[in-house]
């Protein structure tokens, strides 16, 4: 759906995105994560045609982007973190003017839009006094409403309360599931896109840290806990025999190819330490986005 | 399609409140300048002007009063309005976000820039049309009636008078129609300052400074003999459809380099326009 062949950019003296190779396929929800700065927005602008690239090409549904921007971007919505409208007029025409820069806007397709983002009885009224969740559930109605294959969404869940996230997140996986649109989603909210994203970028300083299935990958390395008493001891020696790879904080620690649970457990007890706990640990986003920053300072980890 | 999107950038143009207000600035203005040309001093100026050249106080007419009154707007506010709006029409879009969302959407950014460039001429041809029916209107109130014209333009070398009110209807609204053509050119120059990466009150400031070091320099005596080369010589050539015998010669000729720097400063524009990079 999505393809980036050695795409990168250059603001001055500083790269934003360096060489970069990215394929997105079809009917999935793809996370694009990053600390501020890492270069996922210069990605989405350039994704959009936006921001042009110093080098290298970027298809959308095999169309360039920059050569073919007009059948390129014809089914693609974008929603941007604090989306932006013209505050002095309602709903209704904010979404009629800037769904007419490509298309038609069809009145049946406007009210079944409006109504799925949960703003129909609002559509009426000036945009300068929504509050920020209906900015966002507009900028949402807005990218549904040329009925788009791919969905790019930067920050949706930006200054949403805990229930319009949790809105959103429902309203993205139905999106999914039963619209099937593509989504790239782009956030800071690594719980949230640890629920809907199953493919991922990790970027840092216009790298790509990391580039494919994240819980795959966290599920063959297999993470445990365990707790001894004397813990360090404990560690060192499961470390130098080669059963834990590695050890993080507070005793979690990721098993050496081909070394069980069990095996652990015997030689904690053959060494007469008092085991407290050798259980599997569930490695959520956050650790694996945590360590993937932390521990790799260039270069791509995984693909 | 592309009716449709140019209906959309005239209706985000003409809901915004500072359009309403500049509508209204111009007919405050209007009412300021009329009542300054009730003073004694103003109107002892312009009878001893006419008595000179052998003419009666009766030339002090409501068409009279609306061609002053023109003039006085488009000198004070004219250039500045334009300059306000079309400074607005890209850069603010930048600045307020709305730019990003709708280079989302698989449009090219020349025909976006075209069609705002389109809005912006038939916005600056509307806000004329209103200056010169509200003037004539006022006049007309205030005088009671149409009356003799009477116009003197010494910059112009324009001295003149014209006892028909049906001629000077004529005139004025020829005059008007050039007018609504020859300040087209602002707007242009705001728009094309307003495709640069600068914020929109950089793109107006710098748009009313090239035209006022442009009419700064055209009055110099030093530059006299190169008057064709400075913008507002052109643009003032509304006022040329007043003599007597119409220059049309000149006017076109005006008209023509003023459509080439139309051309020439909307391609400056679009070329920074397309080039650029949009991004938060």
């Amino acid at each position: 759906m999505i393809a980036l062949k050695g795409v990168s950019k250059r603001f001055g003296d500083r790269v934003a995105v360096h060489p970069l190779d990215l394929e997105i396929p079809r009917g999935c929800i793809f996370g694009l994560l990053g600390h501020n700065g890492a270069g996922k927005s210069t990605t989405i602008g350039m994704l959009l045609g936006q921001v042009y690239p110093d080098e290298g090409r970027v298809l959308i549904n095999g169309r360039d982007v920059f050569a073919e921007r007009q059948r390129a971007l014809a089914r693609v919505g974008a929603i941007f973190e604090a989306p932006a409208f013209y505050d002095y007029l309602n709903g209704e025409t904010n979404l009629r003017i800037l769904c007419e820069y490509s298309a038609p806007v069809n009145s049946r397709r406007l009210a079944e839009v409006v109504a799925l983002v949960g703003l129909r009885s609002r559509i009426r009224d000036r945009v300068g006094v929504y509050s920020h969740g209906m900015r966002q559930r507009l900028a949402l109605a807005q990218a549904l409403l040329p009925d788009p294959e791919l969905l790019i969404l930067d920050e949706p869940g930006d200054g949403l309360d805990p229930e319009g996230i949790h809105e959103m997140r429902n309203l993205i996986l139905k999106l999914n599931r039963e619209w099937g649109l593509t989504i790239l989603l782009s956030s800071h909210l690594l719980a949230e896109v640890q629920q809907l994203c199953s493919r991922l970028v990790v970027m840092r300083e216009g790298r790509v840290l990391f580039s494919g299935e994240w819980r795959q990958l966290e599920d063959e390395r297999r993470w445990i806990r365990v707790k001894a008493d004397r813990q360090s001891e404990a560690e060192t020696g499961l470390r130098g025999d080669g059963l834990i790879a590695e050890f993080e904080t507070d005793g979690r620690g990721r098993l050496a190819p081909g070394i069980t649970l069990d095996g652990v457990a015997r030689w904690l007890v053959k060494r007469d330490f008092k085991v407290e706990a050798v259980a599997p640990v569930e490695r959520t986003l956050e650790d694996f986005y945590l360590k993937t920053v932390r521990t790799n300072p260039e270069g791509r980890v995984h693909d | 399609m592309f009716f449709t999107q140019l209906n959309n950038e005239l209706l985000k143009l003409f809901a915004r409140k500072r359009t309403h207000i500049g509508f209204g600035a111009f007919v405050a203005a209007e009412f300021i300048i009329l009542l300054l040309l009730q003073l004694q001093r103003s109107k002892k100026t312009f009878t001893d002007l006419l008595t000179r050249n052998g003419y009666g106080f009766d030339y002090y007419s409501g068409i009279t009063l609306a061609v002053l009154m023109i003039l006085f707007t488009i000198f004070l506010l004219g250039g500045l309005y334009l300059a306000l709006v079309s400074g607005d029409m890209v850069a603010k879009e930048v600045e307020d976000g709305t730019m990003r969302m709708v280079l989302a959407r698989p449009i090219s950014r020349i025909r976006l820039l075209g069609i705002k460039w389109l809005a912006c001429m038939i916005y600056t041809f509307a806000l004329i049309l209103f200056i010169g029916g509200t003037s004539l209107l006022a006049g007309v109130l205030y005088r009671g009636g149409l009356g003799k014209l009477f116009i003197f333009a010494p910059h112009e070398q324009l001295f003149a008078i014209f006892d028909s009110p049906a001629e000077g209807v004529w005139r004025f609204a020829r005059a008007i129609f050039v007018l609504s053509l020859c300040i087209q050119v602002v707007s242009t120059l705001g728009l094309m300052f307003s495709c640069f990466n600068m914020k929109p009150a950089t793109a107006t400031i710098l748009t009313l400074s090239v035209m006022f070091v442009d009419f700064v320099l055209r009055n110099m005596p030093y530059f006299e003999g190169i008057q064709r080369w400075f913008i507002t010589y052109h643009t003032a050539c509304w006022v040329r459809t007043f003599h007597p015998i119409v220059p049309w010669w000149g006017i076109l000729e005006s008209l023509f380099c003023l459509f080439g720097l139309n051309v020439t400063f909307f391609v400056i524009g679009a070329m920074s326009f397309c080039a650029r990079d949009f991004k938060a």
